[in-house]
């Protein structure tokens, strides 16, 4: 995923920051974001009042279409289509909320640590470089030979994934503010290096980590996918929106709406998360 | 360009051997050891101690890695462990199908990012400057799975033009080995061509804002050639780049896109390997990814020096 934004100039007070952040998202873009996202995840945390059925409970009619027991029919051994598409937006809601925050705080102490001194800069920069470097699926793969398939894999690529991006947005940020002249008279004023840092530095530069945030949560949903499609992903039976779809790709040609239920939802919550972040975008840049 | 393969060669050769080492390291870092698992669940110690000897895995880490590398050097990659025969034959297998479809991929990102850039920074009217902008933002935000399943509804199942999945021998009968092609192709080159798209445009952009494209304007250039002639040139070699990193994407994605429209490329091969822990097989195809990674490299700074006279080959 490449930077959405530039590091954003001079912040007047906080109360105008929030609510730029609100007029990004009061948008037609931004609300049609919210939207998305706000209906699917509602509809899956909702899962044990929508359905009666266990996801993992198999039947005896496999691949049936619509019915009143069934909304959204079968899958191929006969599992409620509907209880599973909703328990696996939990799942993967679950991992990506998690493992975003992980990696978004990694990579910012990160960047912290870098803006101490000049060694420290090199070798942070080097370790981002270095997890750059291995393109996301290849990434997944080393992970999962090192651990084997499972929930804990796919949590610890996507928080890997996301330490170097957060992190470089960080920095750039951080040598940006730190030369401006509201750092420089904090400084002149008798304010230590790390207070200047952390209490004048660090809040000026967090607008494009805001973003960044919702870039990566798309990004999360995106690689909990492609790693249960390559077999590497969360567990069966448990289901996660990556591997339903991934099964119903084997009965595309004969029963084409095993995979319109999962399709729909992960493309809504990247496009909702995506939208969100140009809203945002869009909000810290007027 | 003598010299300046000479430079940059060196550098991409110890990227590879530094690759090799860490490659090699971390597979041996993994808990349970391939002995155990080919022996079997019943096997006794014994057993499993003379399987580890003859795969050489009861020799010191260092010796096992030189072992290796010098194999290497020979063009020896080993015998799989679990899946059984040459690493070399098995990657041999599939390994064509991979790059058949990464380079029809690669062309579709240059066919699809060209127009889509110059439309981009030239629209006259805002409805198709939104619409590539739109166009990009969901191609780009939409994972290639969901893109791939969404073709073969489209494509094979409702309006059945092409086929869902497969493949087909290009040499054999080259009209149906396209058709197979086309779908994987185009689901692959998808994001890519989106990402070329946004950087030519704003290459593009920028370069017609300057000076020299107002002195053309001036001087009764034609407002095509301005853009074709003088602001394409400039923006290319950064598209270069952009591209170079790309690929990399594209030979990651290739393997997820073979898994949908059964490709038969590296794809299976790779997950056996993880799945199995085939230390050999996984080795090779890591390996042997660095080594496409750190050629490409190469491969785009070339490329950009031989666009952008500016830069000297010394």
């Amino acid at each position: 995923m490449t930077a959405l934004t530039a590091p954003a100039p001079a912040r007047p007070a906080r109360a105008a920051v929030r609510n730029r952040y609100l007029a990004g998202l009061l948008t037609a873009r931004g609300l049609t974001g919210l939207a998305l996202v706000g209906t699917v995840a509602l509809a899956g945390l909702l899962a044990p009042l929508l359905t009666g059925h266990d996801p993992n409970a198999q039947g005896p009619l496999a691949l049936a279409g619509p019915s009143a027991a069934h909304p959204l029919g079968t899958d191929d051994l006969g599992r409620d289509l509907l209880s599973r598409v909703l328990h696996g937006i939990t799942t993967d809601l679950a991992l990506t909320f998690g493992a975003v925050p992980a990696g978004a705080l990694l990579g910012c102490s990160l960047a912290l640590l870098a803006a101490t001194h000049r060694w420290a800069d090199t070798a942070v920069q080097r370790l981002f470089d270095l997890v750059l470097a291995f393109p996301g699926l290849i990434l997944a793969l080393a992970v999962t030979a090192v651990l084997g398939p499972g929930r804990w894999p796919v949590f610890i690529v996507i928080a890997l994934a996301e330490i170097p991006l957060f992190g470089r947005q960080l920095r750039s940020g951080i040598l940006v503010q730190r030369e401006r002249e509201y750092a420089l008279a904090a400084r002149v004023g008798g304010a230590s290096r790390a207070r200047v840092l952390l209490r004048h530095v660090l809040p000026n530069a967090v607008d494009p980590l805001i973003v960044q945030s919702a870039v990566a949560l798309s990004v999360g949903v995106f690689i909990e996918g492609a790693m249960s499609f390559l077999g590497l992903g969360v567990r069966p039976p448990e289901p996660t929106l990556g591997s339903i779809l991934s099964q119903s790709v084997g009965y595309l040609a004969t029963h084409p709406t095993f995979a319109a239920a999962p399709l729909a939802a992960t493309t809504a919550l990247v496009l909702g998360f995506t939208l969100i972040a140009e809203a945002l975008n869009r909000g810290i840049r007027r | 360009m003598r010299s300046f393969l000479l430079k940059r060669l060196p550098s991409g050769l110890l990227v590879l051997l530094l690759a090799s080492f860490v490659v090699f390291l971390i597979l041996r870092l993994i808990p349970g050891d391939p002995a155990t698992t080919l022996a079997g669940p019943d096997a006794g110690p014994q057993a499993v101690a003379a399987i580890r000897a003859q795969l050489g895995l009861d020799e010191p880490l260092l010796t096992q890695y030189l072992h290796w590398l010098g194999a290497l050097l020979t063009g020896d990659l080993g015998r799989s462990y679990a899946i059984g025969g040459q690493v070399a034959e098995l990657i041999g297998d599939g390994i064509g199908a991979t790059v058949q479809l990464t380079a029809a991929a690669l062309l579709l990102v240059v066919l699809l990012a060209l127009p889509l850039g110059v439309l981009g920074a030239t629209a006259e009217r805002r409805p198709v400057a939104a619409a590539v902008r739109a166009f990009t933002t969901a191609v780009l935000a939409v994972p290639p799975f969901v893109t791939g399943v969404l073709l073969v509804l489209l494509f094979a199942v409702t309006l059945g033009l092409l086929p869902a999945g497969g493949h087909e021998s290009l040499l054999d009968a080259p009209d149906l080995a396209l058709q197979y092609l086309l779908l994987p192709a185009v689901c692959l080159a998808l994001p890519s061509a989106a990402v070329l798209a946004r950087y030519l445009k704003d290459g593009i952009e920028r370069a017609l804002a300057e000076d020299y494209v107002r002195t053309a304007t001036a001087a009764g250039v034609s407002r095509r050639r301005i853009v074709w002639r003088h602001a394409l040139p400039n923006a290319l070699p950064s598209a270069v780049t952009v591209l170079g990193l790309q690929i990399g994407h594209l030979v990651a994605g290739a393997v997820l896109v073979e898994r949908i429209f059964a490709w038969p490329g590296l794809g299976q091969l790779v997950e056996q390997g993880v799945l199995r822990r085939d230390y050999p097989v996984v080795q090779a195809l890591l390996l042997l990814t660095v080594a496409g990674y750190v050629a490409v490299q190469l491969l785009t700074d070339l490329v950009y020096a031989w666009l952008d006279p500016r830069i000297r080959w010394e």
